[in-house]
């Protein structure tokens, strides 16, 4: 590969690009003129928005007790000082005015004559607008299971009544109504005489006509305005209480026998912090997805359309030096979409608060974060940009035509606006595990960064890993283009009419002996949504059958359905040798040989690994399949052991799994089929047989195991699991291709996970034996006692399986490539 | 300088199943000769001149082109030749003159030395009147131009040409036949596609009809037209054509 093709090309690609009106446009000036834009838009909606006045109509407010509730046609502002009333504070009445029929004649004649009509509708209904009151109050607020008699006729009347006062509010120029009973003042005056007098004991119990307040809580206008009323009322009857106790005699702080105060330790470059922590990494993402996709698709689709790929085809570049150069310059413009469209939101921010902050003090000071965490943008921005980029091009890659192109964005925008969502969640913070995720990593530790809550030392830890990770996806991304790129198929698709049922013919008569990539991949999504289908279904089908042997044999029936059924009936309708894709047949070698390893196994046992069980693949490799579990497990659980700091904790619904393995209700053999037998042969046929065979197509003899190990850790939906399936996936996924037999597979994935089993239903007192001395330690300090291996165990597992998988990735990397390999545009029968 | 030897290529096609678009194709050009692929729309040309120019691979058979087995050293096949077709586009966004010289500079030729191939070129092919010109607003012929300066700015010894009058006006058509005969006279080994008979009778040197991915019949259009008995080599064509796709009815 030569760099200096590669900086042609990207030099080439930049300066088209810069010619093009359109990405420009994309990439400068919508960001430089959306935000500002967008900004005053905003604030001319602000604005508006809260000049709106809102019409509440009083009735019966002529003679309420003081203080004043209404003063002309506003709400008095009353002193509150309970926890909490901060926020009521922040209510302002400026935009609430208040129409009693007597303050009538200050309004506007129009005004008059349109709220007139209403307050002589409201007084015509006022008793049926203060029974609904009533009943709405006598309701159980949540609908119960079943009504009593009494209720259900409450109800009945309740909906009528709301159905016909329904239209009160119509025309829209009043939101709230609120009645005062009449006489409110003087039988509010006379209870505070009674009591005052004594004549109210403590256990009677005060009957006072309630004012009712009128809304619609559908309407928003309607809605906001009620809070504001009954927050006024609120403080107006905190005064009113505080009086009748003064009245009394008694200190007014009475009914607040706690009396909580808050302090609030937020300053405001910590709430502009907050502001930008949620809004740049989404930005960020989103930014570097759109400007990644547009070059991307014109570079790719659209070089195709027009005709000027195949003159770059014939030019002495190599294709991985074209979808190189290519690929730094969709980076380039996604880097650069990305961060002017940071910049000119921050400034457009800022210019915002500097008009807006004077008039509203909660919007908080607006300013950027500091010039450290401003480079922390740039840098976090760079994996995103350049995730982004690798995957737009293998997209744009894939597209005939730009059309087709711009039809895949919505799918990835959908895709990481999910993700972005995730994390602008307050409660999801960045942990080792979510480091490592594409995306998600880096949009968190931007979030963490710009927060600055995190110590440094743990901040710089998360940089490393998120880098390193994302370094590691992008070059996943940028090897798929490639590896797109340099396939015919996809170079010179040509646009056809697609024909369902020629498709459907064409796949079952044009058999091939071993599936396509698409078949494999196609197998996986099917299992993995018969999957989550299943996992949907089984809470409820454990719920209604309580016996412990429920989950084993759900498990087991699950196993078989939605793993090993989908790949075996593929293999059956999509190739022409079914029992060779799923790689049934044994594992070739004569008899005689095969009894002469074990012989020579026995007899020299190391030079017999070396020598014959993994040089000649045949009852050898059975052999290999039956050893190395054993010897591999001590090594891979502490593995595990050792990194569970690193993942997040199980689901709860986990132990139940648990408890099937280890629950002496369930019968050992019904364990082990469960946990055992049915992986072992279903996981099996579908990941190394059909789903194996299938990747197997590729050149690359490495990466269809590779693929189909993380495909295999996959479905086991935990990331703990996740994480060993996918490294046993790939011990097996060895075995499997240098013995082309899935049976060794079997009997290693049987073993593993027998051990396992048998180690969930050790009991405590045989970890005091002579024999289990031999290998464990018993760690006291959960409190249970936890058996772990002890050194030397472990170091015999270490050796043992480094020379065993050692020697199965020595003779798979000498290994001629398989035949399935070769088979790719060689005439092949047709099924007959 | 060109040897193709039993080349074969199948794709996969939905309706038709595995299609067999080249089939056992073999025939060789030498340096100051241009050898006509002459062929009907499908008869298998773009695929045969694409595996030349190492844009696909072949499923079977192996082709020579400057000494370079394709399928090897895809790279040092592709610094030899100058491949042109109706698919080989230009950029829009470039100028004739940024567009000649990308591809110079992708060749390797030193910018000294690449300054003076230009000049030349730029005015042996009359083209320095447009040679700012983006090609967006070039015409068809002047377009073409441009393409084949592309073609030949490195000097290869091997010319690919698919179909490149296809679409052409006469008098396009006319300069670029020229351009072609220049270059055989030059001592090129030149391979050229068509379907069009007047071409092969003016141009090329030797010629092979091919129709569904074999090739019926190779020569001179004068050794053609004798062997098969016919007037010209359109009937000699015709006349192929008939009898690969009815073989009884030629018996008879």
């Amino acid at each position: 590969m030569s760099w200096k093709n590669v900086k042609l090309i990207f030099l080439r690609e930049v300066r088209d690009q810069l010619r093009d009106r359109r990405t420009l446009f994309m990439v400068a000036v919508l960001p430089l003129l959306l935000y500002p834009s967008l900004g005053i838009g905003l604030i001319s909606q602000l604005t508006s928005v809260n000049e709106q006045t809102r019409t509440v109509v009083a009735l019966g407010a002529n003679d309420l007790p003081q203080p004043a509730l209404i003063d002309g046609d506003h709400f008095v502002h009353l002193k509150d000082d309970h926890l909490g009333s901060s926020a009521d504070a922040e209510i302002s009445f400026d935009n609430i005015r208040v129409v009693t029929p007597e303050n009538l004649t200050t309004f506007s004649e129009e005004d008059q004559k349109a709220l007139s009509g209403f307050i002589d509708k409201a007084k015509q209904r006022q008793t049926e607008l203060e029974r609904l009151a009533w009943l709405q109050s006598q309701l159980p607020a949540e609908v119960p299971e079943t009504y009593t008699p009494e209720q259900s006729r409450m109800r009945h009347e309740e909906f009528e009544l709301r159905d016909s006062l329904q239209s009160l509010f119509d025309g829209g120029k009043v939101q709230v109504l609120i009645v005062f009973p009449a006489d409110f003042n003087r039988r509010l005056t006379s209870i505070e005489e009674s009591l005052a007098s004594g004549e109210i004991g403590a256990n009677e119990t005060i009957n006072i006509p309630a004012p009712v307040v009128i809304y619609n809580g559908a309407n928003e206008k309607s809605g906001l305005a009620f809070s504001t009323v009954a927050s006024a009322l609120r403080s107006w009857e905190r005064e009113l209480l505080s009086r009748r106790l003064r009245r009394l005699d008694l200190p007014s702080s009475l009914p607040r026998p706690v009396q909580p105060v808050a302090a609030d330790l937020a300053q405001a470059e910590e709430l502009a912090a907050n502001m930008w922590s949620k809004l740049f990494p989404a930005l960020l993402v989103m930014m570097s997805v759109t400007g990644a996709f547009y070059p991307a698709v014109d570079l790719g689709a659209g070089e195709k359309e027009r005709g000027t790929m195949e003159t770059l085809l014939i030019s002495p570049a190599t294709r991985t030096e074209i979808v190189l150069g290519k690929f730094f310059t969709v980076m380039l413009f996604s880097l650069t979409t990305a961060l002017l469209n940071v910049l000119s939101m921050g400034i457009t921010g800022l210019q915002m608060a500097s008009q807006v902050g004077a008039s509203s003090p909660q919007l908080g000071d607006m300013s950027l974060p500091s010039w450290p965490s401003l480079m922390a943008v740039v840098l976090i921005a760079i994996p995103l940009a350049s995730l982004f980029s690798a995957l737009s091009l293998a997209i744009a890659m894939f597209a005939r035509s730009s059309k087709e192109g711009q039809y895949y964005l919505s799918p990835l925008l959908m895709a990481t606006l999910g993700l972005t969502m995730f994390c602008s969640n307050p409660t999801y913070e960045l942990d080792p595990y979510k480091s490592v995720l594409p995306v998600i990593g880096p949009a968190l530790l931007l979030k963490a960064l710009l927060l600055g809550t995190m110590p440094p030392v743990e901040l710089l830890g998360y940089t490393a890993t998120v880098l390193a990770a994302s370094a590691f996806y992008s070059g996943c991304a940028i090897w798929w283009a490639i590896e797109l790129f340099q396939r015919e198929d996809v170079l010179f698709r040509e646009v056809e009419r697609f024909d369902p049922r020629l498709w459907i013919r064409h796949l079952l008569r044009d058999k091939e002996p071993t599936p396509t990539r698409g078949e494999a991949v196609f197998c996986f999504v099917i299992i993995a949504v018969l999957q989550f289908v299943f996992m949907m279904r089984m809470p409820a089908i454990l719920a209604a059958n309580n016996s412990p042997s429920a989950l084993p044999i759900l498990q087991t029936i699950y196993l078989i359905v939605t793993v090993a059924l989908p790949p075996a009936l593929m293999a059956i309708l999509l190739t022409s040798d079914p029992l060779g894709t799923l790689r049934l047949r044994l594992p070739s070698q004569s008899r005689m040989e095969g009894i002469s390893d074990v012989v020579s196994f026995i007899a020299n046992p190391v030079k017999a690994l070396f020598r014959r069980m993994l040089r000649r693949p045949g009852l050898g490799m059975m052999v290999v399949g039956f050893v190395l579990p054993i010897v591999l497990l001590p090594i891979s659980l502490e593995l595990i052991n050792s990194l569970s700091w690193f993942f997040p904790p199980a689901p709860p619904g986990m132990d139940r799994v648990m408890e099937g393995m280890q629950s002496s209700q369930v019968p050992v053999w019904l364990s082990l089929v469960a946990f055992a037998v049915a992986p072992a042969f279903c996981e099996e046929l579908a990941f190394r047989g059909f789903i194996l065979s299938g990747l197997q197509k590729s050149r690359n003899k490495w990466v269809p195991i590779i693929v189909s190990a993380v495909l295999f850790g996959m479905i086991h939906l935990i990331p703990k699991q996740i994480f060993n399936a996918s490294l046993l996936g790939l011990v097996l996924g060895l075995l499997a291709v240098r013995s082309r037999s899935l049976w060794p597979g079997v009997i290693f994935h049987l073993i593993y996970n027998g051990m396992q089993v048998g180690m969930a239903r050790m009991q405590p007192e045989w970890l005091e034996s002579g024999v289990a001395k031999l290998f464990f330690t018993v760690d006291m300090s959960s409190g249970s006692p936890d058996p772990r291996f002890n050194m030397l165990t472990l170091l015999i597992s270490g050796l043992a399986s480094a020379v065993l998988i050692g020697g199965l990735i020595r003779r798979h990397s000498e290994s001629e490539p398989s035949p399935s390999m070769n088979l790719e545009g060689e005439p092949t029968p047709h099924a007959v | 300088m060109i040897h193709v030897d039993k080349l074969t290529k199948q794709f996969k096609d939905l309706r038709e199943g595995h299609v067999t678009v080249l089939d056992s194709v073999s025939f060789e050009v030498k340096p100051g000769e241009i050898f006509g692929l002459l062929g009907p729309n499908g008869a298998g040309k773009t695929t045969c001149l694409r595996i030349l120019s190492t844009v696909l691979q072949p499923s079977s058979g192996r082709a020579f082109v400057a000494g370079y087995d394709v399928a090897e050293h895809p790279e040092d096949v592709r610094a030899n030749i100058g491949f042109m077709s109706c698919n080989t586009g230009i950029y829009d966004r470039m100028t004739a003159w940024e567009m000649v010289e990308y591809y110079g500079r992708l060749y390797g030729i030193p910018e000294t030395q690449l300054r003076e191939r230009l000049e030349q070129i730029f005015t042996q092919l009359q083209m320095n009147d447009f040679r700012d010109v983006f090609c967006s607003k070039m015409s068809t012929g002047m377009k073409q131009k441009v393409s084949i300066a592309r073609t030949i700015v490195h000097d290869p010894p091997v010319l690919i040409f698919d179909e490149p009058t296809s679409g052409l006006d006469v008098l396009v058509a006319r300069a670029v036949l020229q351009a072609v005969e220049q270059l055989r006279d030059a001592g090129k080994c030149i391979i050229f596609s068509t379907h069009i008979m007047r071409e092969v009778e003016k141009l090329c040197n030797r010629v092979a009809i091919i129709h569904k991915g074999r090739i019926l019949a190779t020569g001179t259009v004068e050794e053609l037209v004798e062997k098969y008995n016919q007037p010209d080599i359109e009937e000699v064509f015709f006349a192929l054509i008939e009898r690969s796709d009815h073989p009884a009815e030629a018996v008879t």
